[in-house]
């Protein structure tokens, strides 16, 4: 059963095209994440979803069924900015978000202990800085302990350790079982935490399927020797050469299979070059995505 | 509705800044008419022979209380405008749908302060009437003519149902405000005179007019009563289809639009 079934969404503003005939399914227990550039429909999908944007064309099934308020009861959402009653204080504002999803309240305190909250939960809204707004929302997607999390952006406005807090909950909540939407233009975040992942540019739906296989990266081999461009005619002869992705400062080669650095490095020096740089390594994930949304 | 009913006590509860304008507009009501009555009083003690008439006695009472009242009707739409417009402010519009209510559920639980604002307006001169009669009246109690008060209570309901209207439309509450008074302290005004001046009794019928005719003030709505003036059953009809359009425009936008 998908959790989110998608089929050719498309959205208008004005001029501008959001979204066009995007179309996905998220599986159950899957950590989902939707990644493109600022601006690339996310949000807008998102919104579409839980309802506070209309789509101009398309239909999508929530909980494997058509998409209404009692099924938005069960999913905890973080969509854009964290949006509260500035007058009320956080036990106040979950209160309200308890009420709406037609809870007693109970899981209140524990949801404010997992966003660090306690101690501050009787401030209002408007006294927080942003990081404690955006783990205000955290806790308010959490209240209830739901199936299914939709979050659009969750480490916005935190720190480096409030960002790497908030990536050890979702993985420990994707541990659970749980449903995991996650959006963002943070290619590292989605890398690290999620298995499944739709990539989206300018409205439209580039690739979508299993993280290791949409973002697939290439290794290379780092080298350098006294003369680079003696090196260069030299590494093309090798049985394994593919291509040459840069020669500035260091050759950056790419080999047809993986190559052994020990045995690349005798074959040099068997050609007479004498290697001082040797380096395997991967393409950066910048690339690998910049080629997805440049092809 | 029980539950839409708990989620904005929820909302509302510690709002000082909302209950304190709710606490004046309650205040104003006793107050404004408390000077009315001294006024009135004074007038007809002295000008006993000219008229014979008492405002604020029964059973005029509930006539002169609705006319002053009519014009005080903002001080309940100005907090409906607040609570609104707050939501958009704050984005909790959008949170509420997100978090599991269906766009009506959202447009209800507003709704239910526009009833509840417009009762207490109701109820605050109810008592007020009582108290005013049973103070500067020289009659004893009575009911009769009590049907201006409920006139009152369609007029009040129009008046924050057009509040709420521009609110939804306009989303900032300064805005909202501002064209709010406008519409109803200038724009209506000037219309329904040019309306009479060049059409005749067709100027009546806009919306708070309707109301206006309605209930005028007692003695002097006499004088100036002219021959055109339609049934009051027109201006009850056509009052209470404003009512009913207002609640299906902001039910319409709300369903309809991008949060």
């Amino acid at each position: 059963m998908p959790i989110l079934s998608l089929q050719n969404i498309s959205k208008r503003y004005g001029a501008i095209q959001a979204l066009s005939g995007v179309s996905f399914e998220v599986p159950k227990g899957a950590v989902f994440g939707i990644l493109g550039p600022n601006g690339s429909g996310k949000t807008t999908l998102l919104g579409i979803v839980t309802d506070v944007l209309k789509a101009d064309t398309g239909t999508f099934t929530l909980l494997d069924a058509p998409p209404a308020a009692r099924q938005r009861q069960r999913i905890g959402t973080l969509l854009e900015t964290p949006n509260f009653y500035h007058y009320l204080s956080a036990y106040q504002n979950l209160q309200v978000a308890a009420s709406i999803k037609q809870q007693s309240g109970q899981d209140i305190p524990r949801v404010l202990d997992i966003a660090g909250l306690t101690a501050r939960q009787h401030s209002r809204f408007k006294t927080y800085s942003l990081g404690m707004k955006q783990r205000l929302a955290i806790a308010a997607a959490m209240l209830g302990d739901p199936e299914v999390l939709i979050l659009d952006e969750p480490t916005n406005g935190l720190d480096p350790a409030g960002i790497a807090e908030v990536r050890q909950l979702i993985q420990q909540l994707a541990q659970t079982g749980k449903t995991i939407i996650l959006a963002s233009h943070l290619l590292d975040e989605v890398e690290k935490v999620c298995t499944h992942v739709a990539i989206l540019q300018k409205g439209k739906l580039l690739l979508s399927g299993p993280v290791n296989q949409v973002l697939v990266r290439e290794d290379f081999v780092e080298l350098s020797c006294n003369d680079n461009t003696k090196l260069m005619s030299v590494i093309s002869q090798h049985p394994a050469f593919d291509h040459i992705i840069s020669s500035q400062e260091h050759l950056q080669v790419v080999f047809k299979q993986p190559v052994d650095p020990a045995t690349l490095n005798a074959w040099c020096a068997d050609q007479g070059l004498w290697l001082n740089h040797l380096y395997t390594r991967k393409q950066s994930l910048e690339k690998a995505f910049l080629q997805i949304t440049n092809n | 509705m029980l539950h839409l009913i708990r989620t904005e006590w929820l909302k509302i509860k510690p709002y000082r800044a909302f209950w304190v304008m709710v606490g004046l507009a309650v205040a104003i009501i006793p107050a404004g008419n408390y000077i009315a009555a001294e006024i009135t009083s004074q007038i007809v003690s002295k000008t006993k022979e000219l008229i014979a008439v008492a405002p604020y006695d029964f059973p005029l009472i509930w006539q002169s209380i609705a006319n002053v009242n009519s014009y005080m009707t903002a001080l309940f739409a100005i907090p409906m405008i607040i609570l609104v417009t707050n939501e958009f402010t704050y984005k909790t519009h959008r949170q509420n749908i997100i978090d599991g209510w269906e766009r009506r559920e959202f447009v209800l639980a507003k709704l239910f302060w526009w009833l509840a604002l417009s009762l207490l307006a109701f109820l605050t001169t109810t008592i007020t009437a009582l108290v005013l009669g049973l103070a500067y009246g020289t009659h004893p109690l009575s009911f009769e003519n009590f049907e201006y008060l409920f006139y009152y209570l369609l007029q009040v309901l129009l008046s924050l149902g057009i509040a709420t209207l521009i609110a939804v439309l306009v989303r900032r509450s300064g805005l909202a405000i501002v064209l709010y008074l406008c519409y109803i302290m200038i724009v209506e005004q000037v219309l329904v005179l040019v309306l009479k001046r060049n059409f005749g009794e067709i100027g009546g019928l806009l919306p708070l007019q309707t109301g206006d005719e309605l209930m005028p003030f007692p003695v002097v709505g006499k004088l100036l009563n002219n021959a055109d003036h339609y049934d009051d059953g027109v201006y009850l009809l056509i009052l209470c289809l404003y009512i009913g359009l207002m609640i299906f425009l902001v039910f319409r936008r709300m369903l309809k639009t991008d949060y």
